[in-house]
């Protein structure tokens, strides 16, 4: 899969006009124009048409009883319009069936792997509801400008979290502990409180760096107040000298990491050459490097404890169900196959936001200034999204799901 | 690195004359926009409790309505999820003592969600007091939350109108068809109606239309579609 990234937008508005005119076309061509933005366009449908796909299976087996279950009467004219009603319908009914096909599997074990597909069909459709975990993964993708793969990867990691944390507060509180619901429920809440406030902080960082950036992008559209960007640049602690830009100078220890090994736009191809022109190469003016850079994987940590630490209550109820059958293992089981269903739900909905995100930036490497300017307020937007949302959780306006009554 | 940069940009002219740039902006902003309303989307969970519920209006002995007496039965897996860890005696049994605690618990963390119980008295609504005589029971492997909803202010009924749902539809309440409220002790002539949920609930294996939810405003209380609403009128 051959994705540029699109982190690398040239920076013009940090060089002047005339230095950039050649770079500025290049960067027209290969970001905007180029098949190199399309391949994300391609995923992006590629991804959306295999959910489709996915979810019109799992329907299909289930609604022809293949797991011992009895007929569902779906009409997949179903499928259009309210799909917000017809998801939840979805998940409640899925959600329903657990009771029956864990004491199926316990009269007869073949029965467990019609659990485990209706576990996997369950979470494919529970992470197309409710929850916070997409919304950070989906904003924070949208704001950084992640790869596709990154992207994949946060989703699949947040979710294999998400189901390791519901087996382990189980295993821990109800086996080993002997603890009541009331103490998992705690447990629970205390896990949450953590995440929802990981999501703050992720947001706020990242609007941190957004408004700075949008700031200098703000600046530079008015070149008569270029040298106030600077100096903004400079009182916001991210002091970057024309030298810096000219030379290139840390290009040495500023390897970006792309996972997916494809190209670099550099879009001043012009590394060694002289003088200002170099400057138009890279957008990190404004953006810190470990966003993108070798500090990444530790933010992509964060990201993912943020979206996956907290345990979905369903996993929790259906794991405490299937111990008092006497069928933990199953259960646990079955929790892993939720998780990856809910992944690839997540994983669809990231590849959603890196093609959106792609579109954004190459039109606004075709638009000059002025489009740097809308995306670093997209990004900024995306960026106040992820806080909104993660104090809205930690305020109660916003549940992310009960656990009621315990 | 190099070879696929170049083998990029000598593509890159091949898509110039596919979309023009305002329609590629206006994708831009869609795109964006969906983006940001996932981010921004509000949570809204499927049931993961279901509850049977038997309810009672009681009068006194003058007539006047002084409260409902509730009997809601969970499904299960609640109710597996619920006695974990509570000890007990017997296998497979649990005494009302030994559910005591429980049972306070729940009487306790109902009162945050106004124990999902709105009425109506003659046109105005009736405030509800902290519950009274409320015990737990097990049998055939569920629990039964037993309780009194005293009301704050009693009167004569001309009309009096109960909901029970919950709002986020976490917890999907259902009657059950046969008996769903009985009237204890009211005067003569009072004649009770009781209206079921107009999508129905899943917990009944009866699809939602469509329609049902196409008919949901966005910020349409969306458990009130769930409500299960008792009418009831006195002479």
């Amino acid at each position: 899969m051959s994705v540029t990234p699109l982190s690398t937008t040239c920076s013009r508005p940090m060089c002047s006009r005339p230095m950039c005119e050649p770079a500025g076309r290049e960067m027209d061509a290969a970001l905007a124009e180029g098949p190199s933005s399309l391949p994300y366009v391609r995923v992006a449908a590629v991804g959306g048409i295999a959910i489709l796909l996915v979810l019109a299976l799992a329907d299909a087996v289930l609604a022809q009883g293949a797991f011992g279950l009895g007929p569902h009467a779906t009409a997949p004219a179903e499928a259009t319009g309210g799909i917000a009603g017809w998801l939840l319908q979805k998940q409640a009914s899925y959600y329903r069936e657990f009771t029956g096909m864990i004491r199926a599997a316990k009269r007869d074990g073949s029965a467990a792997y019609g659990l485990l597909g209706l576990s996997f069909a369950y979470g494919i459709f529970h992470a197309a509801g409710p929850g916070h975990g997409k919304a950070v993964i989906t904003s924070y993708l949208f704001a950084n400008g992640e790869s596709w793969r990154r992207g994949v990867i946060l989703s699949f990691a947040s979710a294999l979290l998400q189901s390791s944390v519901a087996i382990a507060i189980v295993v821990i509180a109800a086996v080993l502990l002997g603890s009541t619901a009331r103490v998992m429920g705690n447990a629970v809440r205390v896990i949450e409180i953590a995440s929802y406030m990981m999501v703050v902080a992720i947001g706020l960082r990242l609007a941190w760096v957004k408004t700075r950036a949008f700031l200098a992008a703000r600046q530079a559209w008015r070149p008569n107040t270029a040298v106030a960007a600077f100096a903004l640049a400079g009182a916001a602690g991210h002091v970057h000298t024309i030298g810096e830009f000219d030379s290139h100078a840390r290009h040495g220890n500023h390897d970006h990491h792309h996972a997916d090994g494809s190209a670099h736009e550099h879009a001043c191809a012009g590394h060694g050459l002289p003088g200002g022109q170099a400057s138009c190469g890279h957008s990190h003016g404004p953006e810190p490097d470990d966003l993108i850079g070798p500090g990444g994987w530790r933010r992509g940590l964060t990201a993912i404890l943020a979206a996956g630490l907290r345990p979905c209550s369903g996993a929790i109820i259906i794991l405490v169900f299937s111990l008092a059958q006497g069928l933990l293992w199953t259960g646990m089981a079955a929790t892993f196959a939720m998780g990856i269903g809910t992944a690839i739900t997540v994983a669809a909905l990231a590849t959603f936001a890196v093609g959106a995100r792609s579109l954004a930036g190459g039109l606004a490497g075709s638009r000059q200034v002025g489009g740097l300017l809308a995306l670093r307020g997209v990004e900024l937007m995306a960026a106040l999204a992820i806080v909104l949302v993660g104090l809205l959780l930690l305020t109660g306006y916003m549940a992310s799901e009960r656990m009621f009554l315990v | 690195m190099q070879p696929a940069t170049n083998a990029n940009r000598g593509g890159g002219t091949g898509g110039r004359a596919r979309l023009s740039i305002s329609h590629k902006w206006l994708l831009a902003a869609l795109a964006s926009a969906c983006v940001l309303a996932t981010a921004a989307e509000d949570a809204r969970a499927h049931p993961h409790v279901w509850v049977r519920m038997k309810s009672e209006l009681v009068f006194a002995a003058d007539g006047a309505v002084t409260g409902i007496r509730h009997a809601w039965t969970f499904d299960d897996m609640y109710s597996a999820f619920a006695v974990q860890g509570l000890s007990h005696k017997k296998e497979g049994e649990f005494s009302r003592a030994e559910l005591a605690s429980l049972a306070e618990v729940n009487v306790t963390s109902l009162k945050e969600y106004g124990y999902f119980t709105r009425a109506r008295l003659n046109g105005k609504n009736l405030p509800i007091s902290d519950p009274v005589d409320y015990w737990l029971g097990y049998g055939d492997s569920v629990l039964t939350l037993h309780f009194t909803l005293p009301f704050k202010a009693s009167a004569a009924v001309k009309h009096l109108s109960f909901e029970i749902y919950d709002p986020t539809w976490f917890v999907d309440f259902s009657f059950p068809d046969t008996e769903p409220v009985a009237l204890s002790g009211a005067p003569q002539g009072c004649r009770l109606d009781v209206q079921r949920p107009t999508g129905l609930t899943a917990a009944q294996g009866q699809q939602l239309s469509e329609a049902f939810f196409n008919s949901l405003a966005a910020t349409s209380n969306f458990g009130a579609k769930f409500a299960n609403k008792v009418l009831v009128q006195c002479p």
